[in-house]
């Protein structure tokens, strides 16, 4: 075996840049040798393990504008380097982004949380990434900076496999922008572990627009279900222009259910996760109606 | 309803002074300002920081390791050639007649994938651990054998060729490191003449210790020759003893030190594979070695005995046993470190159980390319009880018995034989509160209104389970046996009537130091304050074999007990010439009013002294110290039982069980420390809670643990998985032990071996369906609740 | 950078220290004599190195020794005084809630840390806040029972 976790054995150059501009400078130039560190509870555990052997580590610890979380009408702005537990303490997202708290609220243990950062948690890029699911479902996007430039990705477009993105070695993620339409409308994050503290078995978040009995927008998203975290655009069509209700809940779940390719892997079992998908679709459904205050 | 924090004893425990009271720790102090120093926390000065090479393939042979290149970065190599030619046993219980040897220091062929091939030792960790990477090892990797089925067919590869058996050396066929074969009466004539035959198989997984130190050793090669070791170890006499031998070392040369151990549950009963390789490199490089091993080492060097048993049950009408028939195939892993008493103590806890009357049992332990299995918590018990409290629930349910009618129509009590550790280790059973244990237990949980599972309907299902257990107090018997147990202590009295306790029994975290301390400060009137433990090590104290078997406070405490009996002998003496009566008219009780041990004439109160008083003047008179040394035996093994009553709530659409209520009752005669009692019964729920419901180290086809030795993917209960406070009920029946130190018997193991097999019985009871198999996961809940639809 | 002089306060001490860019703050400390810290899976998922940095409940070992420059740890050692028990490891004695007491520095750590935000916890709240905390020996039940009794007790 070839690892000892008690110590980091890597050795490394390490940056502690003041600035966004000066972090951007030393990744374009060091590129791939580069790796930034933001909370390191996953870069860290990647580098013990030896999946990762980064020469230079940059870290965003002291770039104080990078952790912010600015409330705009509808809309969320997130810094890149905010730590998860910002996120889960702020009483915005608690109100109005209730799958993005739940999701936040269910990863690991506090001090993780104190930690790790979201822009790390979507670098990552883990199939089983607790914050993408709901960040998907608002439609978030991702502003992206490299030296002298500076890309909005829609994060529907930026997972593409596990631990892979579209981030260039020279990019980095400066912020996460969510918007949300006016209510009525409400969101649910569920999740399936081994125990409490865990990475998903699989995780569902779901986000909807009523309109009186209809449900006007639908989005459903899954993690744990496929190489990357997925929406599941068929279900979501299903549910549009629909009257919510019982039938048409389970109708959007089976579809769920039809539509995401698991594995069996350590952590459960293909035929399981394709089992529950549908029982923990319903209830996200029905959760995130009852938030946009329409009955069942 | 009672809650968490009622568990108090009736009015047999009164009669007390120190024992059966609620004290905090000896030693809490020290842990909750993390003072305590645990053998990873030892830092001795000039230190040397070791790292261990370990197999990257479960099954190859070791053709050549080439150190040439970590030498050169300073390091001190340690191959295969550099360690005694000495195959050992790890674990120094059973007689050495009994004892199988199939192990080296370090071997020239991995059985497993992780064992230590090579180590190395340098002046930091970081450098240790580059110069293990420049080590070039030729391997020539050969099959591994994984499943024990196919294992024993002849076309598989042989882990072994020959091994020791005593000091016979025995050749090994087709995989099978040991077999057992036990019968009582004709089982088979017996069973076919039965009204009913239940016949079913049960699997329990292999699951990790995890205790929160993983193994460490400090080892200090000191001036005068003699070697100093720091360990992570439930018997520090067994390091000795094994150290000497492997070395060829007087044992006078070899002191191990008796330090706390950060949690073990039977990951160190025996010596540490890393312990030897340690102490080489200390010797090799004359310099004291530290080697921690990281929590990925730790998981693939022990493993708890995954088991398979059959049984096969004939029971009449009446409700009456007619007999059993049980098969048992232990998968042991690379090693065998204690499987062949295993097997046999796998028959004495079926044999205690019920009254079988014809028992045919045959057991098999089979080599595979896996982590060596050795005990956990109870050894073989928790398997064995799951598979009868199983059984039991299954006859019941086939034959319309009520379960518990006929737990108490059949079970083995008082005035029956009881087998504490395999066939040799057998004594006649004195006390016992299983019959109190279900009537309080079915009142507190209220058992009679579970309901039967065909009427449970909706998604979330909840359901009552019961299963008793017990465990053995030691493996004391009244003559010689396969395995070795005694115990021993010092007691003295210092100039000031304190007291110090000298032990080489180990505290593993229950608290069997406190019980000790408290068992000598009752039979001596003092307050606990005023008897201390001494930190000592294998030179100064007398044998104690080991941590193990729930013999703590009933072996280690009864030779403590002994001790003090004889001070307290000595204490009359010595103070009949002070106080000018004759000793036997003198007695040594607490005064309360002085808080303070006094020696007084019988009846007479103000002619008293103090043990301070009586210790000074000896000084002063030049009678001398007061100090007493036994070495003990205990003659009897008594059980403790313990009976589970659980609730679990099963949720029909994702699978998940939750833990929802446990009642705990437990008979150990008199809780020396009733805190520990319950902290034992508690932490149990969670053990086993994980052991019924998550717990599992699965192997890949290549050998290798799919978690690969990382916790993320190797859950036990968190905080969440446990029941609320208000739900955790603790009782202790009204038990007293007449072989025991002030009634007292173990309680370590009897708290978790039926607690999986209660939640095992409560989830039948909540959707009717049996799981045979551990852990019992959504995965597997989900798939039987789909085919029993379908 | 691969090493750097950082100016580090522990349990009220000031060091000045140089440390490499690969030395976690779990070695660090336990290096400087502060054991209480315990390596127990080195990944994140047990708890048991558990410190206060600048307040924060943190994993120290998944944090570089090199970004805590002008930072304050404090661990359980840091709690106590010589002879002052902190009220939370007096509540941990009294509910018999230390067992074999390797988790134990840990857990007082993160116990503190929830009382310091939420002084009037739940059942619930506890649970939730030390899963992180692994302990194999006790069952959990007491530990919870200190932390919710501590904070009964600084209420009144």
């Amino acid at each position: 075996m070839n690892t000892n976790t008690k110590i980091l054995p890597l050795e490394f150059e390490y940056y502690e840049p003041e600035n966004l501009d000066e972090a951007l400078e030393l990744l374009s130039r060091f590129k791939e040798r580069a790796r930034i560190i933001a909370g390191g509870t996953d870069l860290l555990v990647k580098m013990k393990r030896e999946l990762l052997k980064p020469e230079v580590l940059i870290s965003l610890s002291r770039i104080s504008n990078l952790k912010y979380i600015d409330e705009g009408e509808g809309s969320l702005r997130i810094g890149a380097g905010t730590p998860l537990s910002e996120i889960e303490n702020n009483p915005t997202v608690e109100r109005s982004y209730s799958a993005l708290f739940e999701a936040v609220r269910s990863m690991a243990a506090p001090a993780i949380r104190n930690m790790g950062t979201i822009g790390g948690n979507l670098a990552n890029a883990s199939p089983a990434c607790d914050t993408a699911p709901p960040l998907l479902v608002y439609g978030s996007s991702l502003k992206i900076k490299s030296k002298g430039n500076e890309r909005v990705v829609p994060l529907e477009e930026f997972f593409l496999g596990p631990g892979i993105t579209v981030l260039s070695p020279e990019e980095l993620i400066a912020e996460i922008q969510i918007s949300q339409s006016e209510p009525p409308k409400g969101s649910a994050f569920l999740k399936l572990g081994r125990v409490s503290a865990d990475i998903a078995k699989i995780n569902v978040a779901v986000y909807l627009k009523r309109e009186g009995k209809r449900c006007s927008c639908c989005r459903i998203a899954f993690g744990s279900v496929a190489p990357t975290p997925l929406r599941i655009y068929q279900a979501e069509k299903m549910a549009e222009g629909e009257i919510f209700e019982e039938q048409v809940i389970k109708k959007v779940a089976l579809e769920c259910q039809k539509q995401i390719k698991p594995i069996d892997d350590v952590r459960s079992s293909k035929d399981y996760r394709v089992w529950v998908s549908a029982i923990l679709a319903e209830e996200a459904l029905k959760a995130a109606w009852l938030r946009s205050e329409g009955s069942l | 309803m009672a809650t968490y924090s009622d568990c108090l004893k009736g009015e047999g425990t009164f009669m007390f002074n120190v024992v059966s009271k609620k004290t905090p720790r000896l030693d809490a102090e020290a842990k909750v300002k993390g003072l305590e120093k645990f053998a990873s926390d030892i830092a001795l000065p000039g230190m040397l920081y070791a790292v261990v090479l370990r197999s990257p393939y479960p099954h190859a042979e070791i053709l050549r390791i080439d150190t040439s290149e970590a030498e050169a970065m300073g390091a001190v190599c340690l191959t295969p050639d550099d360690v005694p030619d000495v195959l050992y046993n790890e674990r120094g219980v059973s007689i050495p007649a009994k004892t199988y040897r199939d192990r080296r220091v370090l071997p020239r062929k991995a059985r497993h994938y992780g064992e230590a091939i090579a180590a190395v030792a340098a002046e930091s960790e970081e450098l240790a651990w580059k110069a293990l990477k420049a080590l070039k090892v030729e391997y020539k990797v050969l099959p591994p054998v994984l499943d024990p089925i196919k294992a024993i067919e002849p076309e598989s590869a042989q882990l072994y060729e020959r091994v020791f058996f005593g000091e016979e050396e025995i050749a090994i066929k087709n995989n099978i490191a040991c077999e057992r074969e036990i019968t009582v009466g004709d089982a088979d004539k017996a069973i076919a003449s039965s009204d009913f035959v239940v016949e079913e198989e049960y699997e329990l997984p292999r699951v990790y210790h995890f205790q929160l130190e993983t193994k460490s050793a400090v080892c200090n090669p000191e001036p005068d020759g003699s070697l100093t070791i720091w360990c992570t170890t439930q018997s520090i006499h067994n390091v000795r003893i094994l150290i000497g031998s492997i070395f060829g070392i007087p044992l006078s040369k070899v002191n191990v030190k008796k330090i706390p151990v950060g949690g073990s549950f039977g990951s160190s009963i025996q010596m540490n594979s890393i312990i030897p390789i340690c102490a080489a490199l200390a010797l090799k490089a004359h310099r004291p070695v530290k080697l921690v091993s990281s929590r990925e080492e730790d998981m693939y060097d022990h493993c708890k005995y995954p088991s398979r048993i059959r049984l096969r049950v004939g029971v009449n009408k009446d409700m009456s046993i007619q007999g059993v028939e049980a098969e048992v195939l232990v998968d042991i892993g690379a090693h065998q470190i204690q499987a062949y008493p295993l097997l046999g103590s796998m028959a004495g806890w079926l044999v205690s159980l019920y009254k079988w009357k014809n028992i045919k049992y045959r057991s098999r332990a089979i080599y595979t390319n896996k982590v060596p299995a050795c005990a956990m918590q109870g050894y073989g018990n928790p398997q064995m009880n799951f598979a009868v409290e199983s059984h039991v629930d299954l006859i019941c349910e086939k034959c319309g018995f009520d379960p518990i009618e006929f737990r108490l129509k059949n079970h083995v009590g008082i005035g029956d034989e009881f087998w504490g550790q395999g066939p040799t280790v057998r004594s006649i059973i004195k006390s016992c509160g299983l019959e109190e244990s279900l009537k309080t237990g079915s009142e507190l949980i209220n058992w009679k209104e579970r309901g039967h599972p065909i009427n449970k309907t909706g998604r979330y299902r909840r359901g009552i389970g019961l299963a008793r257990g017990f465990h053995t107090s030691s493996a004391g018997a009244p003559g010689p046996a396969e395995v070795i147990d005694y115990s021993g202590a010092t007691v003295k009295v210092n100039e000031d009537g304190s007291v110090d306790v000298l032990t080489a029994v180990m505290d593993l975290g229950g608290g069997t130091w406190d019980a000790i301390a408290k068992i000598v400060a009752e039979v001596l009137g003092l307050p606990l304050e005023k008897v201390s433990l001494s930190p000592v090590d294998t030179r100064t104290t007398v044998y104690d074999v080991c941590t193990h078997a729930s013999r703590g406070v009933f072996a280690g405490g009864g030779a403590a007990y002994k001790a003090a009996q004889e001070v307290k002998r000595k204490i009359l003496e010595v103070s009949s010439v002070f106080l000018q009566e004759h000793p036997e008219n003198l007695e040594l009780v607490f005064d309360p009013k002085r808080n303070d041990a006094v020696i007084r004439p019988k009846g007479v109160p103000f002619k008293s002294m103090t043990l301070g008083e009586v210790a000074r003047n000896a000084m002063v008179t030049g009678l001398g110290s007061i100090a007493a040394t036994v070495s003990f035996r205990q003659k009897t093994c008594p059980p403790s039982f313990v009976t589970n009553f659980v609730e679990v709530e099963v949720d029909t659409f994702t699978g998940i069980v939750k833990l929802l209520r446990a009642v705990c009752i437990a008979d150990c005669g008199t809780p020396i420390n009733p805190d520990g009692v319950k902290g034992q019964l508690i932490g149990s729920l969670a053990r086993y809670g994980g052991y019924a419901l998550c717990e599992e180290t699965e192997y890949s086809e290549q050998g290798r643990l799919k978690c690969e030795g990382f916790i993320t993917d190797n859950k036990i209960f968190t905080t969440e998985e446990m029941p609320f406070l208000n739900n955790i009920v603790v009782h202790f029946t009204n038990t007293y032990e007449p072989t025991g130190p002030l009634g007292a018997k173990g309680i370590g193991e009897a708290a978790g071996n039926s607690v999986a097999s209660a939640i095992a019985n409560a989830v039948y009871n909540a959707i009717g369906i049996r799981f045979t198999r551990l852990p019992i996961t959504p995965e597997k809940v989900l798939e039987a609740l789909r085919g029993k639809e379908a | 950078m691969r090493d750097k002089l950082i100016n580090l306060k522990i349990n009220g001490k000031k060091y000045q220290i140089t440390v490499k860019s690969n030395t976690l703050l779990l070695n660090l400390l336990r290096e400087l004599g502060y054991t209480d810290p315990k390596y127990g899976c080195g990944i994140g998922e047990c708890g048991a190195c558990s410190v206060l940095l600048d307040g924060q409940l943190t994993l120290s070992c998944l944090t570089l020794a090199i970004s805590c420059d002008n930072k304050e740890v404090i661990t359980a050692a840091g709690l106590s005084e010589k002879d002052q028990l902190h009220p939370l490891a007096q509540s941990l004695i009294e509910h018999a809630a230390i067992q074999c007491g390797f988790c134990t520095p840990g857990m007082i750590i993160a116990g503190k840390s929830l009382l310091d935000k939420n002084p009037n916890p739940t059942e619930e709240d506890v649970r939730q806040y030390l899963r992180g905390n692994l302990c194999r020996c006790t069952g959990y039940a007491p530990i919870v029972e200190a932390v919710l009794d501590q904070a009964r007790k600084s209420k009144s």
